[in-house]
């Protein structure tokens, strides 16, 4: 007990505090909903949950379950592919078949409507240059299967990239023993590198998961319904902020759920099993019939995934780019990049904040900040979306007690500002930056730290003169990553933008749904490109790092 | 005494078995004391208990007089005046040895700094090396930088945590003589901690030979090692 109350003083600083209340507003959106998901119910509530409920849970399983299939076995082959043989463009491939994750599922699925459609270039190319013409149930993509493409496309990169790094760097021995042993390539795969990459499959397509059940762009567009969609239509539709929560509850449930079962599936494996030696897996050259087959599955990939959809939206850009950059695309461009720096700046200072104080005091409490940090970025946007909106409405609610006290107007003061919507941010996306400021961190160990407080420097000072200057590359990495995630960000924002307040990301969607699909092709260009540079940009950092 | 160690008690987290049970120690005044021991046996431990980087379950510490921890205190690590040698040496990569060496000078005005680094710089025989960073220094240079740094701020006590570890045979010679003839020069009170039982020979005003976080022996090096000679010719076996 004494022991603890000395382990508690040595440690009982503003980090801790700080950390303490961080950790407790990070918290707060999802407690509420949770508290709420067992309050009474509501008549609307009841109506959603005698009929449609039913509808929600079987469309967002049926959506995932599929693209968890199909982004594993497009995912894995790929890795596997580009980790074991080598094909012509072969560097080009390994970083190009990222690329697919620069585009938004949301402008995927509009510009793959776009090409398909009925006055889209296939369509009309067809009918004028050859006079066909099509049946247009072949050609319809706004439907599950649509949305399971689209999501497969423009997600398997997760998976690709978290197999691929674990078969280059930790399998080489296994691989090679399985060839001299005697399998043949298939062999190897279904034998050694499937069960051995198990764990890094498991978490590449748990992030896919979350990403699908985040989704609301896509299945809004088109017209699927599931719980993104739900929560939108409770809260826009019927301004029913009840059966939101209630919705938003049960799909944060699911989602835990889905955690846990990533765990007991993964087991005790990690993503890496330690040898002291890594030593890269040696490609091998593919010749023959061999090699023509792994090549245009990889040119298909690409094309299907990036070049079409990209070719596509440049050619809108040219038809529209005239009549789109005005002031008001200047005006839009301000607020997406503001809003994402300044909330890119908040959370890289409390991930910096809880990351010194979780490593600085080695115990559980510090493991548990860290885990609570992670949090938000398991749960959809959508719910973050609703336990902010909750906090913020009750919060107001004290606010005007406090404006009538002193007999001012009363009104919503903090409810739909610009303040909420980047605190919701800092939630749903704090994990991003931690994660890049924990490894950081792990990467320089205290040892410098320690130096620094022998030499009379307290914690504070030294995280200012050594720490902050030691892990500058993760911290630079971080902002990046959040920066891109906060600016592709559509359905939290969706719910929390101010009035007449657009991002890029909300302005395209909402062309998209107007059927001006033309017009939203500047401003997704300009999300691509970001996205495609900063994901070029970490990906030559990782190249660079020493192994 | 200089430095008062009283029943301290440690244990590692997640581990049941306390690396120090009941611990009692101390060191003189000026004296060189070399804590002997294979690796594992708490040596390093114990450094960082004394100089607060880590927090002891039980027992106190004391040094010139005042408490550094007891059941009721614990002074922070940068306010107890004790300078340490890291292993590796812990230069900060991103600081030249001059930044490196004036760190811990911190209530000084500029011109006092500048004289105090200059003067370390010569003590170790490296001023000719104030712009270079880390990196460009060898690892007998980057040694001397370490010590310097350390023992800047004027500390009353310096540790060295297996200070000759890095360095090849014919260097740890030649440093283990200069850092001997330094210390001899200002007095200050040291603690090392090595393996080496030739090290602890050299250095040594008194040595500890210390096993699994017991003391086994303690006192002046030619009778500690004449004593225990068996046991330590089994140990590096």
């Amino acid at each position: 007990m004494l022991y603890l109350i000395r382990k508690m003083r040595s440690q009982l600083n503003s980090w801790a505090l700080l950390s303490v209340i961080f950790s407790t507003l990070i918290l707060l959106p999802a407690l509420l909903i949770m508290i709420q998901l067992f309050a009474e119910s509501n008549e609307n509530w009841e109506h959603i949950k005698e009929y449609m409920l039913k509808n929600y849970i079987v469309n967002s399983v049926t959506l995932v379950s599929f693209t968890g299939f199909f982004t594993v076995l497009i995912g894995v082959s790929t890795a596997w592919l580009v980790s074991a043989y080598k094909v012509p463009m072969h560097r080009f491939f390994k970083w190009g078949l990222i690329l697919p994750l620069a585009i938004p599922p949301y402008i995927g699925a509009y510009t793959y409507h776009g090409i398909l459609n009925y006055t889209g270039v296939i369509q009309t190319t067809l009918r004028n240059q050859f006079g066909i013409k099509v049946d247009q149930k072949y050609f319809d993509i706004m439907n599950i299967p649509g949305a399971v493409f689209i999501f497969t496309m423009f997600l398997y990169p997760y998976v690709y990239i978290i197999t691929r790094s674990f078969l280059e760097n930790q399998s080489s021995s296994l691989i090679e023993n399985a060839r001299l042993l005697g399998k043949g390539s298939f062999m190897t795969f279904i034998q050694v590198v499937l069960p051995v990459s198990r764990a890094a499959i498991v978490g590449g397509v748990s992030l896919v998961i979350l990403e699908v059940f985040n989704d609301y762009g896509v299945v809004k567009y088109f017209g699927i319904q599931t719980f993104s969609t739900a929560i939108f239509q409770a809260w826009f539709g019927m301004g029913d902020i009840y059966s939101a929560i209630k919705l938003a509850g049960t799909l944060m449930f699911i989602v835990v759920l889905i955690l846990i079962l990533e765990k007991v599936i993964r087991g005790r494996k990690q993503y890496s099993y330690s040898t002291s030696k890594v030593r890269p897996l040696q490609p091998k050259e593919l010749k023959g019939l061999k090699k023509v087959a792994v090549l245009s599955f990889f040119i298909s990939l690409f094309a299907l995934a990036f070049a079409i959809p990209f070719i596509q939206l440049l050619q809108w850009v040219y038809m529209t780019y005239d009549v789109i950059l005005s002031a008001a695309f200047a005006d839009l461009i301000w607020n997406s990049v503001f809003v994402a720096a300044i909330g890119s700046v908040f959370i890289i200072i409390v991930a910096l904040i809880i990351a010194n104080f979780s490593r600085l005091s080695k115990g559980w409490i510090g493991k548990l900040f860290s885990k609570i940090t992670v949090l938000g970025y398991s749960i959809p946007g959508a719910v973050i979306a609703i336990g902010v909106l909750t906090l913020f409405l009750a919060l107001d609610e004290k606010v005007i007690t406090l404006y009538e006290w002193f007999g001012l107007e009363p009104t919503l003061v903090l409810s739909l500002s610009i303040s909420m919507l980047i605190f919701a941010y800092v939630v749903r996306f704090l994990a991003v930056g931690f994660n890049s400021i924990e490894s950081g961190f792990d990467k320089v160990g205290t040892v410098f730290t320690e130096a620094s407080r022998t030499l009379g420097m307290s914690v504070t000072k030294t995280f200012f003169k050594v720490d902050i200057k030691m892990i500058k590359g993760a911290i630079a990495g971080g902002f990046i990553l959040v920066f891109v995630d906060i600016l592709k960000e559509l359905p939290l924002t969706l719910i929390l933008q101010p009035f007449n307040f657009y991002t890029l990301a909300t302005k395209t969607f909402q062309y998209a749904s107007d059927e001006r699909i033309h017009e939203a092709a500047v401003s997704s260009m300009v999300i691509i490109c970001i996205s495609a540079l900063s994901i070029f940009f970490l990906h030559r950092v990782l190249e660079k790092e020493p192994k | 005494m200089f430095v008062q160690i009283k029943n301290l008690t440690f244990h590692y987290k997640n581990s049941q078995k306390p690396l120090f049970e009941n611990l009692s120690l101390s060191f003189k005044q000026g004296e060189v004391s070399v804590i002997l021991g294979e690796s594992g046996s708490g040596k390093s431990t114990l450094l960082r208990l004394i100089a607060g980087l880590e927090v002891p379950s039980k027992g106190s510490i004391q040094i010139d007089q005042a408490v550094m921890n007891d059941n009721f205190r614990f002074v922070q690590p940068e306010k107890r005046g004790v300078g340490l040698v890291f292993q590796d040496y812990a230069l900060f990569p991103h600081m030249t040895v001059e930044k490196n060496i004036k760190f811990g000078l911190t209530k000084m005005n500029r011109k006092q700094k500048q004289a105090r680094m200059e003067e370390l710089l010569a003590i170790v025989g490296m001023e000719d090396y104030a712009s270079r960073y880390p990196y460009e220094l060898s690892g007998g240079q980057q040694q001397r930088v370490a010590l310097a740094r350390a023992m800047a701020p004027n500390p009353s006590l310096i540790m060295f945590d297996e200070p000759f570890s890095n360095l090849d045979s014919k260097l740890q010679l030649q440093i283990r003589d200069e850092l001997q003839e330094i210390l001899k020069r200002t007095g200050i009170t040291s603690i090392f901690v090595t393996h080496d039982e030739e090290d602890a020979r050299a250095i040594g005003d008194r040595i500890i030979l210390m096993n699994n976080g017991k003391i086994q022996d303690e006192g002046r090096p030619e009778m500690v090692l004449q004593k225990n000679k068996e046991k330590l010719s089994l140990a590096y076996v």
